[in-house]
């Protein structure tokens, strides 16, 4: 790729690992925060391959599934970031708040680490009287787990005041766990918890995503109480998204990236450079390189456009192809087994069956993207790109070669 | 008075010589229900069957409207008499199920249009002294500019417009009421049983008794009876030859009807389109949302799989765009499918097919004991029900006679304030309200067990909204055994988030409230995630197919979407 100033289109995940391998080189950078995607709507776990085939694997092999290190950079990435513990050599245990207990490559440090627990420990899981989180359901599902018995943890409900104003109980997730970024109230929680587990001993804590939007919070609180105390994950209350943006946006700042606010609404290429036209409305930005890490369909870089959608009392006013970039490029999505290209009916695809994954087939959804090297200078990582559902991991790898 | 009459009937009666029950009722659709319930009353001991669950056919899939039968006022006005005073009794019994639809048809210019729209406000007028019968109000005659107010997203050039007043009804809630209330009265109910076989004599060829599986576990039994109502909608013809009986015997002509779900209320009022081939379609607003239908298509698939298909779902919104263009902009979140049980008949055009229905008694096919209810309509049930009922009385010759119209359902004894509810039993006020209109009075029940366990007050489902207690409830009380079950008393998972939040706790519950481990409520959560996915995805639009990746990324990391080997 050209030296030069570079623009990363995208602010999660992945275009947070292609803005830092880029200053670590040395090059100027620009990254384009569209807001919410992915990354911000994820649960806190760190996955190289998805995490239902490292369990199958496991059940076929009738062992534990090594855990490869980490490539250098891919490391250095993930400490710099400060956000995620991967261990060297194994796997973490997650549990759910949908009672799974499932592994994960790393996980955000809020989350607790199963398996970093003795054998035989006792979790106690607090009663708290709000929607998701069922103290007694969650043991029992958590209870019958594969991974849970085998290694003989006891899943205990607590007793535990962790509501302090009335009204609390309402909140959501992630606005509870920013009650605790205040240190006055992570004390008042921790001396809760602390009276909790000096009535019924346990080895661990296990709550719901409620432990502030800065990481070191769950760390303090471990701390305080004296045993590991940390989160379920879930897919649903963006605590953990939360977590993330925080530390990218502490990340893009000390590595020296600008950051501007605005979706890329427009890209062109002329003679190996690019315009990009943004929604903010300012003139119209140039760059000799790009990198594209707008994420797939759930990030929101791609949409779903039958032609339909527009159509007036009659016919829509033109054929499209049925998956897009959230922006004009001319560039082509693959995926799905052949070309994208205008299908056959103007009244859209047929998409009746392959919308939910099946064995190993990935949903049609997670499928579609753009090539990885779309033309000179131009990259796509992460979510964007064609092929199977992208991992945490896979889309950093993606991201730190993307000036290879 | 009638009701006396019921009364009297002594409880210790044995029309029955020896069988375990006087009738089994097979099929759990509102036809089924409703007979069993009638039966009851007039003091029969009933079994009904249900093989998948009930209402999960045409009864659970259709338009949910109770309709004053106004397309048989030029044919046959007492039909449309008939079909009024029947709504209107429909929501005496059960006034926490109705709600008001009022109906908008607009009527485009041409060249005979002035002409036209006098012709249909005749109709109309005709209309209008049989409205009282069902609380309905008169017909209005809307001027173009009229319309533009009222409903301002119809565009086109239109000549005015005329309104009509129907009911809207949950058709899974209503026979779920009328199950539930033929089980208070002693009825055996049998969900999720098929029965294998009716045994008959060798000689006689009377009915004798049925043998039945239950599909969950497998396990098997045998009933006896002197009588079987084969009220299996779509189904009779396999239902009847489970008897031995050629299948067509009890002949249907199965017609597919599709309806498209949008995720609110798009209109004020409901809106009758005309489809690219002429046939009559609507979009109504229907509880919380907005529902587009239908078609009406002979149909040779598998009952038990009836799925709308994209080409069904662009054939609508095609139709109703010409008149609301905007509905191309609305978000669709589900689809829903059915198969109407029409009368048979050969050579005719699908809109052309009677929506009446039959009595069949097999005696005449040498199989006595043995009848069909053929045909029908959500809002004629009671009646059908009542018809067949004095068949039964008959033949065991009861004088009691049906009490179906004065008897309230459960739920339906009493009016409750649901803000009043809401406040005394402290729960989410919009939580409350939905839960008086899916159990009317015995909303109060529900909530009671909010007393000694409080815990049951948190929502379970967001969307629409239930509470745990609702879940648990139905889990207990109303026969569900799944999550699916759930989703068809309650509601859970069918709003936009498509079960993202509930489902994996709903499952929970199904396995505590049912003694199953974790792993099976997890599978079964998985199953109605898998299922509901695939009915959304005839109908998916830009906004839904993000929510689609978004459910499919949670679920993936929270509960693991492969299958488990």
């Amino acid at each position: 790729m050209k030296a030069g100033p570079l623009v990363v289109v995208g602010a999660g995940v992945a275009g947070t690992a292609a803005a830092w391998i880029a200053r670590r080189e040395g090059r100027e950078v620009l990254v384009l925060d569209g807001g919410l995607g992915a990354s911000g709507l994820g649960g806190g776990a760190v996955d190289d391959v998805p995490w239902e085939e490292i369990v199958r694997g496991e059940r076929a092999l009738g062992a534990a599934a090594p855990a490869s290190p980490l490539d250098g950079l891919v490391r250095a990435f993930v400490d710099d970031l400060g956000l995620w513990s991967v261990p060297a050599e194994r796997r973490v245990l997650l549990a759910t708040t949908a009672g799974r207990a499932r592994p994960a490559r790393g996980a955000d440090r809020a989350l607790l680490d199963l398996a970093a627990l003795m054998r035989g420990a006792r979790i106690g899981l607090p009663r708290v009287d709000r929607a998701g989180w069922d103290a007694e359901s969650l043991a029992r599902a958590l209870g019958d787990e594969r991974s849970v018995r085998a290694r003989s943890f006891e899943l205990k409900p607590i007793d535990a005041v962790l509501v302090r104003r009335r009204g609390e109980e309402v909140f959501p997730d992630a606005e509870r766990a920013a009650l605790a970024d205040d240190p006055a109230h992570l004390g008042w929680l921790a001396e809760r918890i602390g009276e909790a587990v000096a009535r019924t001993p346990v080895d661990a804590v296990l709550v719901g995503p409620w432990l502030g939007l800065d990481a070191e919070r769950a760390t303090e609180l471990s701390r305080r109480v004296g045993i590991p105390v940390g989160e379920a994950l879930s897919a649903t209350s963006s605590t953990a998204g939360l977590r993330f943006e925080r530390a990218r946006d502490r990340l893009l700042a000390r590595v020296g990236a600008k950051v501007r606010r605005a979706r890329l609404t427009r890209l062109d290429a002329h003679a190996g450079r690019f315009e990009l036209e943004l929604s903010d409305g300012t003139v119209p930005l140039a760059a000799e390189a790009v990198v594209l890490a707008v994420g797939g369909l759930a990030g929101g870089g791609l949409v779903y456009a039958p032609a339909e959608r527009n159509a007036g009392r009659d016919l829509p006013s033109r054929a499209r192809v049925p998956f897009a970039l959230s922006f004009d490029a001319d560039l082509s999505l693959r995926g799905l087994g052949h070309a994208l290209d205008v299908g056959g009916s103007l009244h859209g695809p047929d998409l009746d069956e392959g919308l939910w994954p099946t064995g190993d087939r990935a949903s049609a959804l997670e499928r579609v993207g753009l090539a990885a090297n779309p033309a000179d200078g131009l990259r796509a990582v992460g979510d964007v790109v064609e092929g199977r559902p992208r991992t945490l991991l896979a889309s950093i790898a993606s991201a730190l070669a993307s000036t290879a | 008075m009638i009701e006396a009459e019921v009364e009297r009937a002594p409880s210790s009666w044995r029309p029955s010589h020896g069988t375990d029950v006087d009738v089994v009722v097979i099929g759990g659709g509102v036809n089924g229900t409703g007979v069993a319930r009638d039966a009851t009353l007039r003091g029969l001991k009933v079994a009904l069957f249900e093989r998948n669950d009930l209402a999960f056919g045409a009864s659970g899939n259709s338009s949910g409207m109770i309709h004053g039968g106004a397309r048989y006022l030029t044919s046959d006005p007492t039909v449309t008499e008939k079909s009024c005073r029947d709504s209107g009794h429909i929501q005496a019994i059960a006034p926490h199920l109705l709600f008001r639809i009022p109906f908008l048809m607009p009527i485009e210019r041409g060249r005979y249009s002035r002409l036209w729209i006098n012709l249909v406000e005749g109709f109309f007028e005709a209309y209008d002294p049989y409205q009282h019968l069902k609380r309905g109000k008169l017909h209005t005659r809307l001027t173009a500019d009229e319309v533009a107010q009222v409903e301002p997203g119809i565009v086109g050039d239109i000549e005015g417009a005329l309104t009509f007043d129907e009911w809207g009804i949950d058709g899974a809630r209503l026979c779920l009421a009328n199950a539930l209330d033929a089980e208070a009265r002693g009825a055996k109910l049998f969900v999720g049983f098929t029965v294998e076989g009716i045994e008959r004599r060798d000689d006689t060829g009377e009915v004798v008794a049925v043998v039945y599986r239950d599909r969950l576990t497998g396990q098997r039994g045998r009933l006896t009876t002197s009588a079987v109502v084969n009220a299996t909608g779509a189904w009779s013809p396999i239902t009847a030859s489970l008897s031995g009986l050629p299948a067509a015997k009890a002949r249907v002509r199965p017609g597919k009807g599709i309806h498209v779900v949008y995720d609110r209320r798009l209109t004020n009022y409901a809106i009758t389109c005309t489809a690219i081939d002429g046939r009559q379609i609507f979009l109504e607003p229907w509880q919380n949302m907005t529902v587009v239908g239908t078609t009406d298509d002979d149909y040779y698939g598998d009952l038990d799989e009836v799925r709308a298909t994209s080409e069904e779902v662009r054939y609508l919104v095609q139709g109703v765009a010409r008149v609301f263009p905007d509905v191309r902009k609305g978000r669709v979140i589900g689809t829903y499918a059915g198969v109407r049980p029409t009368l048979y008949a050969y050579g005719k055009l699908e809109d052309k097919l009677s929506r009446e229905h039959a009595i069949v008694d097999h005696a005449k096919d040498g199989a006595p004991g043995l009848y069909s209810m053929l045909g029908g309509k959500l809002a004629s049930y009671r009646i059908f029900a009542e018809e067949m009922t004095d068949v039964l009385a008959a033949r065991y010759r009861l004088s009691v006679r049906c009490a179906t119209h004065i008897r309230p359902l459960p739920g339906g004894e009493r009016v409750v304030d649901a803000l009043v509810l809401a406040q005394r039993t402290h729960v989410d006020p919009v939580a409350a309200r939905r839960l008086v209109y899916r159990h009317g009075a015995g909303a109060e029940r529900i909530l009671e067990r909010l007393k000694a366990r409080p815990r049951e007050r948190v929502t379970v489902c967001v969307c629409e909204p239930v509470l745990e207690a609702e879940v648990r409830h139905v889990l207990r009380e109303e026969h569900a055994r799944t999550v699916e079950q759930v989703a068809r008393r309650t509601r859970l998972g069918l709003g936009p988030c498509g079960g993202m939040r509930c489902a994996a706790r709903c499952g929970q519950l199904v396995a505590e409230e049912h003694g199953l481990s974790p792993e099976e409520g997890r599978r079964d959560a998985l199953r109605f995630l898998r299922k509901q996915a695939r009915t959304r995805a005839p109908g998916l639009g830009p906004e839904q197919a993000r929510q689609e990746a978004i459910t499919l990324a949670a679920i993936r990391a929270e509960l693991g979407v492969m299958e488990e080997p």
